[in-house]
C-alpha cells in the first residue's frame, strides 16, 4: 500500500506542475490549515506528518530539505501510546505507527494540543511546553529545532499560518 | 610620580564628536542582523577537513581551521549600511578610527552552531517579526543556514557530543528514558543552568604580551618553545599558536589593503587620509608592538574580533584596559601627539566596536532570559599588583567616554580601595551614575582582595583582578574561571527539601532527588536544615558533574588556540587553557534566589518551629493555595516587623544568610573541576531571577506563585526599609564565601536639583557598604540605578521615548526597553532609597 502510495505520489510530482499538484491535494492541505489554526486539533500529528510526506514530493524546494537528512523520531503520548514515527533517509520520508528503540529522538507530549503548541507556538510556548510537563523530550534536542523548522517551513510554503 | 593631571576630573569640556554622534546615532538605529560568514567558512572547513568524523580534534587543527576563517572572511573597513527596526536598510556613514568588525554586519549576530545555534532553526522564517528583540535575516543566509551549516552539527553540538558521552556510561542513574539525571536535570530548566553548553570562555585575556611584543612576537616564542618540546603534543599545541597568530595578523593586513583600495578610489582628501592612517596602523598591529595609544587599542580590537571568532560572546571581557593601555596614553599626550579630546574620540570609536555584536537567544530565551548584550566588561581603577594607587588620567577619559556614550556593551566596573584611591574618584563615580543612571557598578578592592587571596591567589594576582561578565572577579589575564559554569537555582533546593525530593514544577509524585524526609516528620528547625543541605549537597554533585562532562567534550572538540596564545600560562606550560593551561584554574557557581531562600528559612524557623504558629504541612498546603484565603498569613509573612528579613540587620536573618553562604561555599568548594581547579561561588543572577521566578510556585517568604525572585545578593524588594541595615546586612557577608561575585542592586531617587547633597550621600552610603569596621572586609560590590519609579513606568507605556534608558539588571547594564515585562516589573518594583533621608520611597506597585 505504502509502496503503491509513494509510486502514485512520484508519478504526480513528474506529471503536473507543483502549482497544479498542490491544488490536487487542497483538501489535505485545508485540514492542515485547520488544525493549524487549532481545528482538528485531535488530528494534529496525524495531518501533519501526513502534509509533510505528502510535500516533500510535491514540492521541488520543501525536498531540499530531506538531502543528506537522517534520522527518526517518536512520537508518543503520556501514557506511552505511539502516535507516529516519522523516520527520514535517502531523500524520503515515512510515517508509521510502530515504537522503535533506536529514535534520534523521543518527543513525548501529553495531548494533540500539547504537541501543537511545542512545534508551532511562536515565542514562548515551547519552553512553556517543556516546563509546564506538557512535552518532555528524550534524545538529541536538535532534531527537534529540525522538525520545527520542517513544520514551519511547510507552513511557510503554504501561505499556512 | 602622580598619575592624575588632570585638571577637571569630570572632563565637562569635552563633547562627543560628529563622527561618534553620527555612528551612536545609527547604533541605535539598527537592529542586529545575523551574520552568516563565520559558521558557513567554519562549517565548510569542517566538512573538508574530516572534522565531523573525528572523536578529538586538537588546538592544532582547530587553529588551522580559524587561520582559514580569518584569512577568507570579508575585511570590512566601513559599513554602508544597517537595518531598522521596519528591516528597511538605511545608509550608514561609518568613518570609525578603527577597521573590521566581530561580524560581517554593522550590528551582528555571530552563530556558534559548535554550541546552541541550531535553537535558531525553527526561527528561520520569522526572527525577522518575532516580538521580542527581532533579528534581520536575509533569505540567501536562511537559506545558507538551513542547508549548509545546520545539518551538518545534527549530531557534533557540544551539548549533543557530551549527551552521548553521559548515556553511553552504563546505566544511566536517575535520568528518564535513555538520558542521565544531569541532562534531564538541565532540560527541565527550573534546577540549573550549564553555560558550557553555550559558552566555552567566561574570562579576561592578557593582552600585554601583544601590546608589548606583537604577535610575531608571541608566535616566534611559540616557535622557539615548540622546537624545545618535550613531546609531541606540546609540539602540536606550539604550532597551533604559531597558526593562530599568523590568521590574525593576515586578517589585520587584509583590512589594511582594503583601507588602501578604498583610499585609491576616495575623492574626499580627509576620507582618503583617514583610510591610509587606517591603513598603516593595521599593517603595523597586531604584529608588531604598538607605538601610540592608537596602535594599542588596533591591537586589543583586532584580537578582540579574532577571540569572538572562536569563543561566543557570552562574557568574555577586556580587563584592565586603564592599566594595560597607560604606558602608551601617557607617552603621547607628553609628546602631544594625543591630544584628551582624541583619546575620547578614539575611545567612543572603541566602545562602538565592541558593542557590534549581540550574543544569539532563540525567542524562547527572550521570553525568558531576553535583553542580554554581550556583557564584556571593562574594569578601571583600584590598586596595583603593588597595592599603590593605580587610578591615572586614563582612567577618568575612560569613565568620561562611558559617561558620554551610553552603552550597554562595553560594562564598565569600577574598583576602588579606600584609604589608597582618592575620595574625589569615588565622588566622580557616583556622579556618573548619577548621570548615566545606572553605570559604573563599584567594586571593594579591600573585599575582593580578601576574597581571591582566600581562595589562594597570592596577593599580587589578586589586586590585580578584573571583573568578568557581570561582576565576577579574576585575575587579570591569567585566570581561566569559567565564572558563569552554572547558575544554580536555590529555591528548588528549598523545594526538593520541602517536598521531599519532588517539586512542585515537575510534578507531585515524580522523585527529583532523594527522599530527606516528609514535611511533618521534621521535629526541628536543625532536622530541616540538615535536610535542606542534603538536597543542596544532591544538587551541586549533579550540577558539577554535568559542568565536569561538558569541559571533558570541550577538551575533545574544541580547545581554543587563539585565546590560548593571549593568555598568562599557556605558553609556559605548553598546553591550551581547556586543558588547564592557565596560571589559575578556577570554576563559579552563580546562586539565584538567595534572599528568597533566606527569608523562606527564616519563615519557617519562625513560624514552624519557634512560635509553633502551624505545622510545615500546614504552610504547604498554604503555598499550593498560592496563599488565596490566606491573607493574613500572607501580610505577616511579609512584615519585616513580625517575620526576620535579610536585609534589616536581623540576627536571626543575618545569620541564616551566613550560615547559607558559608555552607555553599563548602559545598562548591569541596568539588575539582577538569582543569584541576576549584569550584567558586557567586550571588549575581543577570535576568535569571526572573525567569525562574516565572516558572517557581509560591515561597515561605510571602512571594506568590510565578513572582520574580530577588536579583543577586540583594536582599528582597519592599522588606527593607532602612537603606543602612540593607547595606550593612550585605556588608556582613564575609567575601572569601563570595569569591565568584557579587551583584547588590540598590536604586536611588535622583535629586538633580540637590546635586551636591546628593552626592554627599552617595558617596557616604558606598563608603558606608564598604566599611570594613563591621569585622569582615565590607561590602563586595554594588551597583545602581539612579532612575525615578515614574520614569520606569512611562518607559513601559512609551518605549519609544526610551531607547537609551540604561538599567542595571544584576550584573550587566542593558536598555529597558529590550527586556522582556516580567524583568522590566522587577526593576520598577525593586527598593528604591532616597538618600537624604536614608528610608525606602513609598510608590504604589503593580502601577
Amino acid at each position: 500500500m505504502q509502496t503503491l502510495k509513494r509510486l502514485y505520489y512520484t508519478l504526480l510530482s513528474w506529471l503536473l506542475p507543483e502549482r497544479l499538484a498542490l491544488r490536487l491535494f487542497r483538501r489535505r492541505f485545508d485540514d492542515l490549515r485547520r488544525a493549524v489554526e487549532g481545528k482538528l486539533v485531535d488530528k494534529f500529528v496525524e495531518i501533519l506528518l501526513g502534509a509533510m510526506e505528502l510535500s516533500f514530493f510535491l514540492m521541488r524546494g520543501f525536498r531540499r530539505n530531506l538531502s543528506g537528512f537522517a534520522g527518526s523520531y517518536l512520537l508518543r503520548t503520556s501514557d506511552g501510546r505511539v502516535a507516529a514515527g516519522a523516520h527520514f533517509a535517502a531523500g524520503r520520508m515515512r510515517v508509521d505507527h510502530e515504537d522503535f528503540p533506536d529514535y534520534s529522538v523521543a518527543i513525548t507530549f501529553k495531548d494533540a494540543p500539547a504537541l501543537r503548541r511545542f512545534l508551532l507556538s511562536r515565542d514562548q510556548d515551547i519552553l512553556a511546553s517543556i516546563l509546564a510537563n506538557d512535552v518532555t523530550v528524550d534524545g538529541n534536542l536538535n532534531y527537534v529545532y529540525k522538525l520545527g523548522f520542517l513544520a514551519r517551513d511547510l507552513f511557510h510554503r503554504l501561505g499556512v499560518g | 610620580m602622580t598619575k592624575v593631571t588632570l585638571k577637571d576630573l569630570s572632563l565637562r569640556e569635552q563633547r562627543l564628536s560628529q563622527r561618534v554622534l553620527e555612528l551612536k546615532q545609527a547604533y541605535f538605529r539598527a537592529v542586529p542582523e545575523i551574520c552568516c560568514e563565520r559558521p558557513v567558512l567554519v562549517t565548510r572547513f569542517a566538512r573538508q577537513h574530516g572534522f565531523f568524523d573525528k572523536q578529538r580534534i586538537s588546538a592544532l587543527e582547530k587553529a588551522r581551521q580559524y587561520r582559514h576563517v580569518l584569512e577568507h572572511r570579508r575585511p570590512v573597513v566601513w559599513h554602508d549600511r544597517a537595518v531598522e527596526r521596519s528591516m528597511a536598510s538605511f545608509a550608514v556613514k561609518d568613518r570609525s578610527l578603527f577597521a573590521g568588525s566581530t561580524t560581517s554586519h554593522f550590528k551582528g549576530v555571530p552563530i556558534f552552531p559548535e554550541f546552541m545555534g541550531l535553537a535558531l532553526w525553527p526561527e528561520l522564517h520569522n526572527i525577522k517579526t518575532r516580538a521580542a528583540n527581532p533579528y534581520f535575516l536575509d533569505d540567501d543566509d536562511a537559506r545558507a543556514l538551513n542547508e549548509d551549516v545546520f545539518p551538518f552539527w545534527l549530531d557534533h553540538s557540544i551539548l549533543e557530543v557530551c549527551r552521548k558521552r553521559l548515556s553511553s556510561q552504563s546505566p544511566a542513574p536517575g535520568g528518564r528514558g535513555r538520558d542521565t539525571i544531569e541532562m534531564n536535570l538541565l532540560e527541565m530548566l527550573v534546577f540549573f543552568l550549564a553555560s558550557k553548553a553555550n559558552c566555552i570562555s567566561h574570562t579576561i585575556p592578557d593582552f600585554t604580551q601583544a601590546l608589548r611584543l606583537g604577535l610575531r612576537g608571541i608566535a616566534d616564542e611559540a616557535r622557539k618553545r615548540g622546537q624545545a618540546a618535550r613531546n609531541a603534543e606540546q609540539r602540536d599545541f606550539y604550532a597551533a599558536m604559531v597558526e593562530a597568530m599568523a590568521g590574525i595578523m593576515a586578517y589585520s593586513r587584509n583590512l589594511a589593503a582594503e583601507a588602501r583600495r578604498m583610499a585609491a578610489a576616495a575623492t574626499d582628501a580627509d576620507e582618503k587620509a583617514e583610510l591610509l592612517a587606517i591603513a598603516a596602523i593595521n599593517e603595523r598591529v597586531p604584529e608588531l608592538p604598538a607605538r601610540s595609544f592608537r596602535e594599542g587599542l588596533t591591537t586589543i580590537w583586532i584580537c578582540w574580533t579574532a577571540i569572538h571568532l572562536e569563543n561566543p560572546d557570552v562574557g568574555l571581557s577586556l580587563g584592565r584596559l586603564d592599566q594595560v593601555l597607560f604606558d602608551l596614553y601617557q607617552k603621547d599626550i607628553a609628546s602631544g601627539v594625543l591630544t584628551v579630546e582624541q583619546a575620547i574620540e578614539l575611545l567612543a570609536c572603541l566602545w562602538l566596536k565592541i558593542g557590534d555584536h549581540v550574543p544569539c537567544v532563540p525567542a524562547t530565551g527572550e521570553q525568558l532570559f531576553g535583553g542580554t548584550g554581550s556583557n564584556q566588561a571593562i574594569t578601571v581603577g583600584g590598586v596595583d599588583a603593588k597595592g599603590a594607587n593605580s587610578v591615572n588620567d586614563l582612567t577618568y577619559v575612560m569613565i568620561r567616554a562611558t559617561e558620554l556614550m551610553m552603552l550597554r556593551d562595553p560594562n564598565l566596573n569600577a574598583r576602588y580601595f579606600s584609604g589608597v584611591n582618592d575620595k574625589a574618584y569615588l565622588r566622580r563615580l557616583c556622579e556618573v551614575n548619577l548621570n548615566t543612571g545606572a553605570t559604573p557598578a563599584l567594586h571593594n578592592d579591600r573585599a575582593v582582595i580578601a576574597a581571591l587571596t582566600a581562595k589562594g591567589e597570592t596577593l599580587e594576582q589578586a589586586r590585580d583582578y578584573g571583573v568578568i561578565g557581570c561582576v565576577e572577579p579574576g585575575s587579570n589575564g591569567r585566570s581561566y574561571g569559567a565564572t558563569a559554569s552554572i547558575l544554580l537555582n536555590l529555591t528548588s533546593v528549598l523545594e526538593l527539601a520541602l517536598y521531599n525530593g519532588e517539586h512542585r514544577h515537575t510534578g507531585r509524585g515524580n522523585l527529583i532527588s532523594e527522599r530527606t524526609g516528609e514535611a511533618a516528620s521534621f521535629r526541628s528547625f536543625a532536622d530541616f536544615k540538615q535536610a535542606f543541605v542534603r538536597q543542596a549537597a544532591w544538587m551541586v554533585e549533579r550540577a558539577t558533574a554535568l559542568n565536569q562532562a561538558l569541559g571533558l567534550t570541550h577538551q575533545d572538540v574544541y580547545p581554543t588556540p587563539i585565546l590560548s596564545s593571549l593568555f598568562e600560562g599557556p605558553m609556559d606550560k605548553g598546553k591550551d587553557l581547556i586543558f588547564g593551561g592557565a596560571t589559575i584554574n578556577s570554576s563559579g557557581a552563580s546562586i539565584i534566589g538567595f534572599a528568597d531562600v533566606v527569608d523562606s528559612l527564616a519563615a519557617i524557623e519562625q513560624v514552624v518551629f519557634t512560635e509553633k504558629a502551624m505545622g510545615l504541612p500546614d504552610l504547604l498546603a498554604v503555598l499550593d493555595a498560592n496563599f488565596a484565603g490566606h491573607e493574613a498569613l500572607l501580610a505577616r509573612l511579609r512584615n519585616p516587623l513580625r517575620t526576620p528579613k535579610y536585609g534589616n540587620e536581623s540576627p536571626v536573618a543575618d545569620a541564616l544568610a551566613l550560615w547559607l553562604a558559608t555552607t555553599l561555599d563548602e559545598l562548591f568548594g569541596s568539588k575539582q573541576n577538569y582543569r584541576d581547579g576549584r569550584w567558586r561561588v557567586g550571588y549575581w543572577t543577570m535576568t535569571n531571577h526572573a525567569g525562574f521566578g516565572r516558572l517557581s510556585r509560591a515561597t515561605p517568604n510571602g512571594r506568590r506563585d510565578g513572582e520574580n525572585f530577588t536579583s543577586g545578593i540583594t536582599p528582597v524588594s519592599g522588606v527593607t526599609p532602612s537603606l543602612t541595615k540593607a547595606l550593612g546586612s550585605v556588608a556582613s557577608l564575609p567575601s572569601k564565601v563570595l569569591s565568584n561575585g557579587v551583584a547588590f542592586n540598590i536604586k536611588y531617587t535622583p535629586d538633580h536639583a540637590h546635586l551636591d547633597r546628593m552626592l554627599d550621600n552617595f558617596v557616604a552610603s558606598v563608603e558606608g557598604y564598604f566599611d570594613p569596621v563591621r569585622g569582615g572586609a565590607g561590602g563586595m560590590e554594588i551597583q545602581f540605578n539612579v532612575t525615578t519609579h515614574d520614569t520606569f513606568v512611562d518607559a513601559v507605556k512609551n518605549p519609544q521615548n526610551y531607547p537609551e534608558l540604561l538599567v542595571r539588571v544584576s550584573g550587566y547594564t542593558a536598555y529597558f526597553k529590550d527586556l522582556n515585562p516580567q524583568m522590566q516589573q522587577e526593576i520598577i518594583e525593586r527598593t528604591e532609597y532616597d538618600l537624604g533621608l536614608g528610608r525606602a520611597v513609598e510608590f504604589a506597585r503593580n502601577s
